[in-house]
């Protein structure tokens, strides 16, 4: 009898022990099948640009007066619109005006490591020219950017961008615009101009590591414009001959960056020099006068003590674009203090040998708290 | 001639080098380039990113790296945005079709990117997504690495990755894989066992990446010395993690290695905990430059700090 059992135990106690596992492998099996079933996000707002700001709110002082400013909000919105292409809005709303600080298109469609932006811009002439206000070290945009560039490198046209395939980084830019410079009034965007009235720019950058902590960036850049369209004696717009413009750069920045200390130990030292020619007007009379040269500079120097403290000192030196080797310098000195990731306050003090007014010394004093709403991301170009 | 050699010269410099290897892939962390090494054998070349030693989310974005990754077949990642503060901006300036970047999510999209998580069980995934939350990561804790069982799910997947992109080589690296597995889990079972006396132990760190740690030696942290992620630590609540700590009974204090000293080492003269350092990758401490002797050094830490 114990005999004739013992072939259906050893067949049952298989089947026995198999069971529990059967039963998980179906509850498996039906999460799975829920999973597989869940409905994806469908949700239209899925695909809408990502949303990001960033408040800039200064008190400056300037000898006895002093006034307290937002200076602006500036409203990012960014997106892929198809594998290829990305887009970005930035809007900037400051007391007076609204104004469209960039509106472009890139595309990496392209062979060979190319990628062509098109739009309104910030333009790849220099280092600092192409920082947005709130990202720039120091409170106010040096006089150099603002006479010789114009502000921000704010530009309408078409950049093309390349990166060299060799060991090192090495990367070019060549562009086609309207004009380089927010505040450059020598064109203006909205007049239909021959091929020879446009601004042609070329930027070429390389790096160097020295070891983990150190490294060297170089950067040469130089935008043409042919031919300007200017009033004559009679008021009428033409283009003017022997009216070509180049403004060139040359910037270089070192950084040491301690690898233990990410992003918030180190020091970064820049400094950029721009040469100026081109032919000068008189304002009054629209009359041509001699060709000029100038010549400027700004230079910095900026620690980072730890995740919250980062302070600095700049020298800007900025020659007047009519009168050569008339020097404004300005010297400042500057305290970042981080809150947190996304708020900031800086202080700053400047002192100011203004050529413009011969004998006139000033002073200024600032106050500033950045901070970012919304989407952050760390673009390459701001690190 | 002097002609003929320059041209020579920049076009050699401008050509795409030949290489040995039929795959060239770059890891964002010294682990998973201990991993790819050991999965793609002398089939792949690996170039790393981040030595180790820096805090995983402020590895700073170096043009070199934009040069390594322009070249790259393949890109390796731990993925749930821990890279989030390099890769996605490093994979734009690439401009590299095979590793193409998600502007909106800040994902690698290519057919070359190598999600490490894929399979990854996650842990503390937020409930609400709110900056008054700290530096959350909007896909769950990112540090699963610390769990040496998740280096299981890793190489598989680098094996993937590297079986889709060179499919004339899938067996070699299943083969490679297999080898690895086999090492790894002789490992994790004598980790298993030695981590037995740190069960139900109480204990904080000093950031809230240390989820997959728990859930690995039993650990039971309950808190962190920064009140909220990103967030460094305020006189206010350090001196309420004091009396936390005290009433929990909680004996150690752990330390990421690149956090400051001084606090950990205030809060141990407070309560009296022993503080034991880790590394949150690997390379981060001497003698951790593969996953499996980065594992190790944080459980022996653990364990003679204990």
């Amino acid at each position: 009898m114990r005999a004739a059992l013992l072939p259906l135990f050893l067949v049952w106690a298989p089947l026995a022990r198999a069971q529990p596992s059967e039963d998980r492998l179906n509850a498996l099996e039906q999460r799975l099948s829920s999973l597989e079933n869940a409905r994806s996000n469908n949700a239209t707002s899925a695909f809408n640009p990502a949303l990001g700001a960033a408040l800039d709110i200064a008190a400056v002082q300037t000898d006895s007066k002093a006034t307290i400013n937002l200076r602006a909000a500036e409203l990012t919105l960014q997106a892929p619109i198809d594998p290829y292409l990305k887009g970005w809005i930035v809007a900037t709303g400051s007391p007076d005006t609204v104004s469209l600080e960039e509106a472009a298109v890139r595309t990496t469609a392209l062979p060979h490591s190319l990628s062509l932006t098109a739009g309104r811009l910030f333009a790849s002439f220099g280092r600092l020219a192409r920082f947005h206000d709130h990202e720039l070290p120091v409170i106010e945009r040096p006089r150099s950017l603002d006479t010789f560039v114009g502000g921000e490198t704010q530009a309408d046209g078409v950049e093309l961008s390349y990166l060299f395939p060799t060991p090192f980084y090495l990367s070019a830019q060549a562009g086609m615009f309207n004009k380089i410079g927010a505040d450059n009034a020598r064109a203006d965007n909205a007049v239909e101009r021959p091929l020879d009235n446009f601004t042609y720019l070329g930027r070429l950058t390389a790096y160097a590591d020295f070891g983990d902590d150190h490294s060297l960036e170089l950067g040469a850049s130089q935008a043409w414009t042919p031919k300007r369209i200017v009033p004559d004696a009679a008021g009428t717009e033409t283009t003017r001959k022997n009216t070509w413009r180049t403004l060139a750069g040359i910037d270089l920045t070192y950084r040491y960056q301690p690898v233990a200390g990410g992003l918030y130990k180190g020091a970064i030292w820049s400094a950029e020099i721009m040469q100026n020619n081109e032919r000068r007007f008189d304002a009054a009379t629209l009359l041509p006068r001699d060709r000029v040269r100038s010549y400027a500079g700004v230079s910095y120097l900026q620690l980072k003590l730890g995740r919250r403290f980062s302070p600095g000192v700049m020298i800007d030196l900025s020659e007047d674009l009519d009168a050569p080797k008339t020097l404004t310098r300005t010297y400042t000195g500057f305290l970042s203090f981080h809150m947190s990731e996304y708020q900031r306050l800086r202080v700053s003090a400047s002192r100011i040998d203004d050529a413009a007014a011969p004998g006139r010394r000033g002073n200024r004093l600032g106050l500033q708290w950045t901070a970012v709403l919304g989407v952050h991301t760390h673009s390459f170009k701001d690190r | 001639m002097k002609k003929t050699s320059l041209a020579l010269g920049l076009a050699l410099m401008v050509l795409p080098r030949a290489e040995a290897a039929a795959l060239r892939v770059v890891a964002t962390l010294p682990e998973l380039v201990d991993i790819a090494k050991r999965v793609g054998g002398d089939l792949v070349a690996v170039d790393g990113l981040a030595r180790g030693v820096e805090d995983i989310h402020q590895i700073v974005m170096k043009p070199s790296f934009v040069a390594k990754l322009n070249r790259a077949d393949a890109v390796v990642f731990l993925g749930l945005t821990a890279e989030h503060t390099f890769l996605p901006g490093l994979l734009d300036a690439a401009q590299n079709p095979a590793l193409r970047v998600d502007h909106n999510t800040s994902a690698c999209l290519g057919p070359g990117c190598i999600d490490c998580s894929a399979g990854v069980r996650i842990l503390d995934k937020p409930q609400s997504l709110s900056r008054a939350q700290g530096e959350v990561h909007a896909q769950g804790n990112p540090h699963y690495n610390l769990d040496p069982r998740n280096g299981l799910i890793i190489a598989r997947n680098i094996e993937a990755g590297f079986s889709r992109l060179d499919p004339g080589h899938a067996a070699q690296y299943k083969k490679n894989l297999a080898a690895y597995r086999e090492e790894l889990e002789l490992k994790i079972a004598q980790w298993v066992k030695k981590s037995g006396p740190l069960k139900g132990l109480k204990a904080v760190s000093y950031h809230g990446d240390v989820a997959y740690l728990a859930a690995f030696t039993g650990l039971d942290f309950i808190g962190t010395i920064e009140p909220k992620p990103g967030i460094a630590p305020t006189p206010a609540h350090l001196a309420a993690l004091v009396g936390v700590m005290k009433d929990a009974g909680a004996g150690l204090i752990v330390r990421e290695q690149q956090y400051d000293a001084k606090t950990p080492a205030w809060l141990a003269e407070k309560t009296g905990a022993k503080i034991a350092v880790i590394g949150t990758m690997a390379n981060s401490m001497p003698d951790t430059e593969t996953f499996v002797k980065f594992s190790e050094k944080n459980l022996i830490n653990l364990l003679e700090a204990r």
